[in-house]
Parts: C-alpha cells; structure tokens; sequence
C-alpha cells in the first residue's frame, strides 16, 4: 500500500461513521480549545499586570528603610528603622552618577477638607521630580513647583477622584483646602490613572515633602524613588546607592534597595506558574479525550473484524494493520485539534472584543502544545487497539468466531 | 416490563460490552476525579491559612489606625495625624468583656551583643501581649507588668535570634543593645516557625513605649485585644469603637475582629475553589461527549434488538427508558469511580505535602456525583430519542 492509498482507507473509515468521528473529534477539540482559551487569559492577567508596573519603567530603584538579616518577610512590610531615610540621604543620591532623578517621599493618611466637605485621604509628600519617576500626567494646573527640599510651600496637587469629591464640577485650581491643620492653595489635577506600586494615585493629595514632614511631625521618609538613566546602568547605580547610603548611615547596611525588575520578575514567575498549571487542568480534558478514541477505535475494530480478515487474507501484514488502524486515530486526534485550534482562536477573538482593554494572547508554546498533546493523545490511546487489530486471526475473523 | 427487569436488562447490557463499559466510565471518572482533587486543593489550602489566621487564638479584634481601604490596608499606619496611642490602648483595658490589650509596631532594628550584630525584626508590644497572642516561653519571664508609658529596658528574644546571638550560651540576664538602647534579656519565647511568610523567631520583643521611642514615632500601629470566650464579636466591635470615638472625638479608626477578616478570607477562597472546580468541569465535559459517541453507537449496532423489542409490543417510552437508564448507570458509576480516584489522589497529596490537610468537600462530592449522572442523562437524551423513534419494520428489515 502506497502512503497515499492507506490515508485514503483511513479517511474512508472514518467518513462512513461520520457522527462517530464528528462526536470523537468533538471530546478532542473542546479539550485544545479550553487549553488554548484559558492560556490566552492567563498570559493576558500576566500582561495586563506587567503593564500596570512597567507604566513605571523599569529603570526605576526604590529605597526603603530598614533590612532584615534573613529576608524574612516581604520588604514592603518594613517601614520603621532606628536611622531614618532622610532629606539628606535623597539630597546625596543626586549627586551620584547616571541618576536622573531622585524623589523623596513621605506618605501618611491625613484629613482633607473644603468648607464642610471632608474626607481623610493619603497624603504624599515629595517634590517636583515625582512626576517623572512615577510618570504622572496633569489634568490641569501644575505639578508642585523645584523648590529646595527643605522648603516647605502651601500648595497642593489632588488626585481627580479626590478633587471631585471636594470641588465637584468646580474648578478647585486657585481654591484652599485643609490638610490637618493647614491651609494649602491647589495649583493642579492629575489626569486619571490606575494603581501603581498598590497606591490609587486619584484619590491621593500630594504636597511638597518639607510640608508634610511639618504636618505629620516625622524627619523620616517613606521611600527615596531612584530613576537611573538608561536600563543598563541600574545595577551599577544599586552599587554605588548602596554605598553611599551605607557610609551616611555610620557603615550600617539598615535600608533595602529593590528593583522594578526584581518585583516584575517575581510577578512574572507567579503568573507563568498559574498559567501552566491552569492549561495543565485544561490538558486533562484531552486525556479523557484520548480513552475516549481508544474506546471509539476498539469499537471499531470489533466491528470491522471481517475487514481485517480480508485485507490480511490478501496479504496484508500484521505491521500495516497495525500502520492503518494508528493512522486512523492520529487523524482523528488531527481533526480534533484542528477543530479545537479553531474553536479556541474563536473563543479568545469573541472575549478580545468582549473586553478591549484586557490584553488577549495565546502563547506560542500552547498552541503546539495543545494541538501536539492532542495528537500524542490520538496516537498512545490507539496503540492498543492497532495492535488488537494487527493480532487478528484472519481464519478466525472472517468466519466471524 | 417491571422495574426489576429494567435495571437487570440495562446493566445486562453494559456487562456484555464490558471492556467499552469500562473505558466510558472511565472517561466520566477522570473528569470526576479531577473535580475532586481540585476543589479539595481549594479546601485545604483555605484551611491551611484559616489555622495561620487562627494561631494566635480566636477570639481576637484588631485597631488600627485611620480608615482601612479595600485592601485591608490603612495608609494611616505609615503616618498620620490622629494617632492611636498608648493611653488610647491603657483606655481600653477596663472595658467589660476585654480580657488583654496589646499595642504593636514594628519596625527593623539592630540588635547587638558581645561583638555580634544582627538585623531582626523588632516588635514593641505591652506585657499583656503573650496572653493576646497565646505565645509561650521556653525560657525566663515575659514582660514585666509595667506602666506602659514607662516600661523598664527588658526584651524577649525569638529562638531563632537567640541562636544567632548567644550560641548556645544562657541568655537570660544578659545585657544587650537593640537599636543603640540598652535592655535586659528578660526571656526566650518558644520556636513558632513562619507566620504567612515572616519568621516570627528571628524576632525581638521590646516594650512598645520604648520601641515608639527607637522608631521615633508618636502613633502605634495596632492596637490587638482579645476578647472574654463568651463575649459576641459584633458587639466587643461596637463596645471598643464607642470607647475610642469618645477619646478621638471622630472615628478616625478601624476595628475589626477576626471573624470579619476570616469571613472575607473565606469568600474569597471559596470563590477560588470554585472556580477550580468548575475548570476540573471542563473534563467532564469531554466524558459527557464520551457517554454520547458510545450510545450512539450502541444504538446504531442494536437497531435488530430495538426493532425486535418494539414488535413485540414495546412502547417506545420503554425503549427510551432502557437507553436512558443504561447512559445514566454510566454516568453514575463513572462518578463514584471518579470520587474514589479523586480522594485517593488527594491522599497521595497530603502524604507527600503533609502541611496540605486533607479536606474533601463533601458539598462537592455530591456535586460531583450529582452532576456525571446529569451528563450521562443528558448525553444518554438524544440517543435515546432516536432509538425511540425507530420504525420497527426498518430496523428488523436492516438485519
């Protein structure tokens, strides 16, 4: 038999069952659909959340206070330390090379009113460079003026949520609000913008950092915010950061510096984990998918006993048997994946146009593996009934004993 | 035909296709057992961070400081203007039903001895704290029962710092430095291991006035009490707000009990197991298609049989019965399969995680169970239909 002439056989087997191998073709595709749909929402949580860090460029270094010996615990959790991050700490990291800019920040929760309207909101303290190591954009008005650090200026910048709550449709540039105790002039508005670093920046006042040190009493900085110039540099400045903090701090090592790519990469790791393990449980599918070709196969092979009998009276060895019978369900675990293929592309267009904003992608790698399982899948679970096949004795199965 | 006779009929008919039988079932029971093992995953992790939660005892409510965001978190802890303080915490303490108060901040400080440094995590805490906290010594005293505005330099050490710090040499007595302040090693708490995901034994406990003094910071970060056993959370809430709201004048505050923090937990995770679940489903799914390939089959190979049965005077709502119960039984007895592989599963898990207790959802079992006999109903329909209307004479003629 010519290759040409076995696929035929093989094609014309599964043609004469038609719903057979429609309904087999079925249990394969839904199984390399689910693979593929679901790997798609997984990659895009992943890409969705990168996005959202990576708003904030990754040449971005942040210095927190405080460091524990072992690691114990997640940095974030630490913000106290017997030597705070202070003013001068920030004023000397400007001084390092390839730094572009370097913010202070001070954070606390603090009482915002405008005549009877009141709400307690985060307050941030910090100067003119945040705007560009947080990649803040205004709605109107303007960013907190270059001042010296120490200098402390009633103004005020509001996040949008937040100045809509105090000012509604009014415009609130020019207008006073109290934080505590204290008057400040507001001279702009962010534009809206989602989470970044877990903090929502449109409910949030931002001051210079010399006034909310006065308004909350503490010399101590929350976080110093590096940005170095150009991605490349970032480990080089990490070293000489580390440096120049630790002499200023009387040779002591009481502050951690982390990386926007070390918590990227840590997201990155969660989320490829999540996404192989969710196309793992959708890949169980396609070993249920697999018993039920060889149930269908050996089905058939029962059933097409006296064929069996007839090709090998003709001269047909055991081995091709065995060729056509595992030739057929690779073409139906083919048929499945292609079906499935389809079916899934389906699905992730219909979701992508369902949320626009959310980014959708299958990797690579789950398309081949989907359509590749489902195949291995047609071809180990028709081993066994091939080789029943291929075991016949024609004598026996043409009398039908 | 009698009930009796129906069900040894059908499962007279599986028995003869017994190796087709079996692999049906099959199909449906790895479906199950995914379904199984899945949502017992969920189960137990949820109550692996329940008993994190649930260490330091039960009956616990949380204080912290401004208005806590969706997250749980309140930015308020970092800094803000209205503090909760120590007199705040002392203010506490008579209330009816408080059996102990203890403030909390925390904060990363050196601790010194005899030449050897170490960075640790420093927790200022009141004497009260140990029974707050169920903690235990394995050796020396807890905190003295000070004023907490003016507590005496003693400090208790977790094992893991003690180790660090001492060796194997006593502690107790010992002078050391933490944070540039003088203290007296008062006690060694017994090895607790990891709380959700901070080790707790590379610790120092010191007296919160004297930790707020390090940190240089006027407001606490919590303020933790545990509450009498046969108090209700809700209104311990209320009692302890009513009490700070005077003192503050607004309510610049969070109270929140364990209950309220283990009840969001649980929504959530519930969520989560469910969501799993309904992912393990999408197998089931697959074996449902299964149960369908096969009774159409089944159909097609004995249209003789139905034919037959029909000319002898069968209604054809019997015919249906018979194919309909047949796919059923398949479901069914693929379902307990499933159940069975799928609590065997989750035992090897738990054998070769032990930290992972061994939780099968008995609600999802009967889902589970519930739901392959409904798929082998539904896929067993259309079959079943089509043997129904099947023309007697056609089909015997056929033979």
């Amino acid at each position: 038999m010519i290759p040409r002439d076995r696929l035929g056989f093989a094609w014309t087997a599964l043609t004469a069952s038609r719903l057979r191998s429609a309904l087999v073709t079925l249990a394969a595709a839904i199984g390399v659909a689910a693979v593929i749909l679901l790997t798609a929402l997984g990659e895009g949580a992943r890409l969705y959340i990168m996005g959202e860090f990576s708003q904030l460029g990754s040449d971005l270094l942040i210095v927190l206070p405080g460091k524990n010996e072992k690691g114990g615990g997640p940095p974030g959790m630490i913000f106290e330390s017997e030597r705070d991050l202070t003013l001068e700490d920030t004023a000397a990291l400007r001084r390092l090379p390839h730094v572009n800019a370097v913010s202070p920040l001070s954070v606390g929760a603090i009482q915002v009113s405008v005549g009877a309207r009141a709400r307690e909101a985060p307050l941030l303290g910090s100067d003119a460079t945040l705007m560009q190591t947080r990649k803040l954009k205004m709605a109107r008005g303007e960013f907190l003026p270059a001042l010296d650090l120490h200098q402390a200026q009633a103004v005020a910048v509001l996040g949008p949520t937040l100045a809509r709550e105090l000012f509604g449709t009014a415009s609130p540039l020019g207008e006073w609000v109290r934080l505590g105790d204290r008057r400040f002039r507001v001279i702009g508005v962010l534009a809206e913008q989602g989470t970044s670093l877990g903090q929502n920046m449109n409910e949030v006042a931002i001051i210079p950092v010399a006034s909310a040190q006065a308004l909350f009493n503490n010399p101590a900085l929350f976080r110093i915010l590096i940005e170095v110039d150009g991605r490349a540099r970032v480990e080089s400045v990490t070293r000489s950061a580390t440096r120049l903090l630790t002499e200023r701090h009387q040779g002591e090592e009481d502050f951690t510096l982390i990386t926007q790519d070390a918590v990227l990469s840590t997201f990155d790791a969660i989320f490829g984990v999540l996404t192989l393990s969710v196309a793992g449980i959708a890949a169980i599918s396609l070993l249920v998918a697999g018993i039920i070709i060889m149930n269908v196969m050996l089905v058939s092979v029962s059933q097409r006993r006296s064929e069996i009998g007839l090709l090998m009276a003709l001269g047909a060895s055991p081995a091709l048997v065995l060729r056509l019978f595992l030739l057929e369900s690779l073409l139906l675990g083919l048929l499945g994946a292609l079906a499935g293929l389809a079916l899934g592309r389906l699905g992730v267009l219909g979701l992508a146009s369902a949320y626009p904003g959310f980014p959708l992608t299958t990797p690579a790698w789950a398309y081949l593996a989907a359509a590749g399982t489902a195949l291995g899948a047609g071809m180990l679970f028709g081993w066994l009934p091939a080789r029943r096949a291929a075991r016949l004795d024609p004598v026996r199965a043409l009398t039908g004993r | 035909m009698r009930t009796s006779d129906l069900v040894r009929f059908t499962f007279g008919t599986l028995a003869a296709e017994r190796q087709r039988s079996a692999l049906t079932m099959l199909a449906i029971a790895v479906g199950i057992a995914a379904v199984v093992v899945l949502t017992g995953l969920g189960a137990g992790l949820q109550r692996y961070l329940v008993s994190q939660f649930t260490q330091f005892g039960t009956h616990l409510i949380a204080i912290v400081p401004g208005k806590a965001n969706t997250t749980g978190f309140s930015i308020s802890v970092i800094d803000t203007q209205r503090p909760l303080t120590l007199t705040d915490t002392q203010s506490l303490l008579d209330l009816p039903g408080v059996a102990a108060v203890t403030p909390v901040v925390s904060g990363s400080l050196t601790a010194e001895y005899a030449g050897k440094s170490r960075r640790t995590l420093a927790l200022g805490i009141g004497p009260q704290a140990p029974k707050v906290w169920s903690m235990e010594l394995a050796q020396g005293q807890f905190l003295p029962e000070d004023d907490l505005t003016a507590p005496r330099p003693v400090v208790l050490l977790g094992s893991e710092l003690t180790r660090a710090l001492f060796g194997a040499s006593n502690p107790l007595g010992e002078k050391i430095r933490i944070g540039g302040m003088g203290f007296r090693v008062g006690g060694v708490l017994k090895s607790k291991g990891q709380m959700l995901g901070i080790d707790i034994d590379d610790a120092a406990y010191l007296p919160a006035a004297l930790a707020l003094q390090l940190f240089n910071r006027d407001g606490l970060m919590e303020i933790d009490i545990l509450y009498d056993q046969h108090e209700h959370a809700d209104t311990m809430v209320k009692r302890l707000s009513r009490r700070l709201s005077e003192r503050h004048g607004s309510e610049d505050f969070t109270v929140q009990s364990q209950d309220q923090m283990l009840a969001s937990l649980n929504s959530v995770l519930n969520i989560l197991t469910f969501a799993v679940g309904a992912l393990g489903g999408i197998a089931l799914l697959t074996g449902g298609v299964g149960i369908l390939t096969i009774m159409s089959i089944a159909v097609a190979e004995r249209r003789g049989e139905i034919g037959l049965l029909t000319a002898l005077g069968a209604p054809s709502g019997l015919v249906m019965r018979l194919f309909l119960g047949e796919a059923a039984i398949l479901g069914a007895l693929g379902g307990m399969l499933g159940v069975a592989l799928g609590l065997a599963g989750l035992g090897a898990l738990h054998l070769a995680i032990p930290a992972l207790p061994f939780a099968p959802r008995l609600d999802y079992l009967l889902i589970a169970e519930a739901l392959a006999l409904l798929i082998g109903l539904m896929a067993g329909a259309w079959p079943a239909a089509r043997a129904a209307q099947l023309d007697p004479i056609e089909a015997l003629r056929s033979e």
